[in-house]
């Protein structure tokens, strides 16, 4: 079995290792023009100097600190907007009949227009910039967030609420210890969605314009033709984003609220 | 005579059939008493409205008509003065062992020190010892019953509902945890209304069997187990054992 295992693991590197080793071979001989396409080797200089400036190569060397707290303060920021109207809203409307008719109508309604729909209008309201990508991040994150955690709430299994009930927990005690953390697996499947929506509304808000910001960097970067750039900042939003969902999956499984919903 | 601890007078129940459009009784007129420490059990062919009428008991379920009381008071919604053990074990699966039987005693405002101590001692009569911090998942469907026998029973209730609670069980796990059982209520003499389709099991657990019709559900028949008590699985081979099971059958078989 485990044989098996590092065969099907050993495929997965095969589409990698190939590509790489095309690329590599395409800029190696200059077939590729390095402002298209600059080499790995390239590729790894400047990130490193763009994390902690050895070499001088870019206006961005050493910066790597400084755009990465405003991305990641934003995403937080956005995010966790989003989580707190999305959570409670969504856990409400997946019980109480009535906030789902009063809910629901409109928010997928909303939800019809894609996010990125937003951006003229967000530009109007609240300029370029700083508002306009919270807003952006919390509008198209609030959505799968909601969606999950009503659908989670919805789906409790009806016996688990009648043992709580029998055991004695009063209404508000059933939604807090038992609608909840049954609720978890679905929310969290949500909320994993919402924060990748984010850290993709961050890029596209950073692009209209914030002076700090991986996205920033790249859009800067475009204009004075620096390929690299553009790649590396590509490279840590994808770190980022990857690290900030396996902290947000690893903080659930701590908490112990991912051990599955209850099966009959 | 002492104080019936749950009766029930003349409840009929029906449920509405929104497909067919029509309302179908599941039980009719069903008149019933359980005294302190006795052990009652339900027995019926499946789908005659017995879990119904446990449901109504637990405070699931609402009545159409008649009345159903507990200890004096009537009988509005659950409450853990009638704790019940479902089918399934219904454990929480979020929470570990210890934590699923502290349940209940948290909600009813029992102290942290005292609720772990009990759940200890409960773990321990059941030969669950060492096994708190495992997760529902992580134990065997006996095991996991066990922890939803004991989680209920650890609040003291006035009457225990057991809703067919080994039927999903093997046979060998069933005998174990009928045996598991008999002895709690010997050191407890808890009142126990216990549903069943199982005419031994009945025979072996109860004081008194109270035989359900098809649906609608009636009680057409009681009958007072007379078996010594303390019993053991071993009075299933006896032959006044036998005598009895075959007379109920044949009630159930008309």
């Amino acid at each position: 079995m485990y044989k098996h295992i590092d065969k099907l693991e050993i495929a997965g590197f095969i589409l990698p290792v190939t590509l790489f080793t095309v690329w590599y071979v395409a800029t190696m001989e200059d077939a590729v023009p390095a402002y298209l396409l600059p080499s790995p080797w390239d590729l790894i200089r400047t990130a490193i100097d763009f994390a902690i400036a050895s070499e001088g190569l870019t206006p961005y060397s050493g910066e790597l600190l400084v755009h990465s707290i405003a991305s990641i303060g934003r995403v937080v920021t956005g995010f966790g907007l989003a989580a707190a109207i999305g959570l409670p809203l969504g856990f409400l409307s997946g019980r109480i009949a009535l906030a789902k008719s009063s809910l629901d109508p409109t928010v997928h309604l909303i939800r019809i227009v894609p996010g990125i729909g937003w951006l003229p209008l967000a530009m109007v309201w609240f300029g370029v910039g700083e508002s306009t990508t919270l807003f952006l991040i919390s509008l198209a994150s609030f959505f799968p967030i909601y969606v999950n955690a009503a659908q989670g709430a919805s789906s409790v299994s009806p016996m688990l609420v009648r043992a709580g009930r029998m055991l004695g927990a009063s209404e508000l005690r059933i939604f807090t210890t038992v609608i909840i953390p049954a609720a978890m697996p679905s929310t969290v499947a949500g909320l994993r969605l919402g924060l990748g929506l984010s850290w993709a509304y961050l890029v596209l808000g950073e692009l209209t314009g914030v002076t700090h910001g991986l996205g920033a960097v790249m859009m800067d970067a475009r204009m004075l033709g620096n390929v690299e750039m553009i790649l590396v900042s590509m490279i840590f939003i994808g770190l980022f984003g990857r690290i900030s969902d396996l902290l947000l999956l690893g903080s659930f499984r701590r908490l112990n609220l991912l051990k599955g919903s209850y099966e009959e | 005579m002492r104080k019936a601890k749950l009766s029930v007078s003349d409840i009929n129940k029906s449920f509405y059939m929104p497909g067919e459009n029509i309302s179908l009784q599941v039980l009719e007129k069903i008149d019933f008493e359980i005294q302190e420490g006795e052990f009652v059990s339900i027995l019926g062919p499946s789908g005659c409205g017995k879990s119904t009428f446990l449901n109504i008991l637990a405070g699931f379920e609402n009545v159409d008509c008649g009345n159903a009381v507990c200890c004096g008071e009537s009988i509005t919604g659950p409450s853990p003065e009638r704790a019940v053990v479902f089918q399934s074990p219904v454990l929480f699966p979020w929470l570990d062992v210890k934590e699923n039987i502290m349940y209940g005693l948290k909600q009813v405002g029992k102290r942290k020190k005292d609720a772990e101590q009990l759940a200890s001692e409960y773990l321990k009569a059941v030969g669950l010892e060492g096994f708190g911090n495992y997760y529902p998942s992580q134990l065997s469907g006996g095991m996991q019953q066990r922890v939803s026998l004991i989680r209920s029973l650890v609040l003291g209730p006035k009457v225990l509902l057991m809703d067919e609670p080994f039927a999903a069980l093997d046979a060998q796990t069933r005998y174990s945890m009928q045996q598991l059982l008999l002895q709690l209520w010997e050191n407890n003499r808890q009142t126990i209304v216990f549903i069943t389709h199982d005419v031994e099991e009945a025979l072996l657990l109860s004081d008194r069997i109270c035989i359900m019709s098809r649906r609608p559900g009636r009680i057409i028949e009681e009958i007072s187990v007379p078996f010594e008590r303390p019993r053991t699985i071993s009075l299933a081979g006896s032959e006044d054992f036998s005598i009895l099971k075959s007379r109920i059958l044949g009630k159930l078989l008309t």
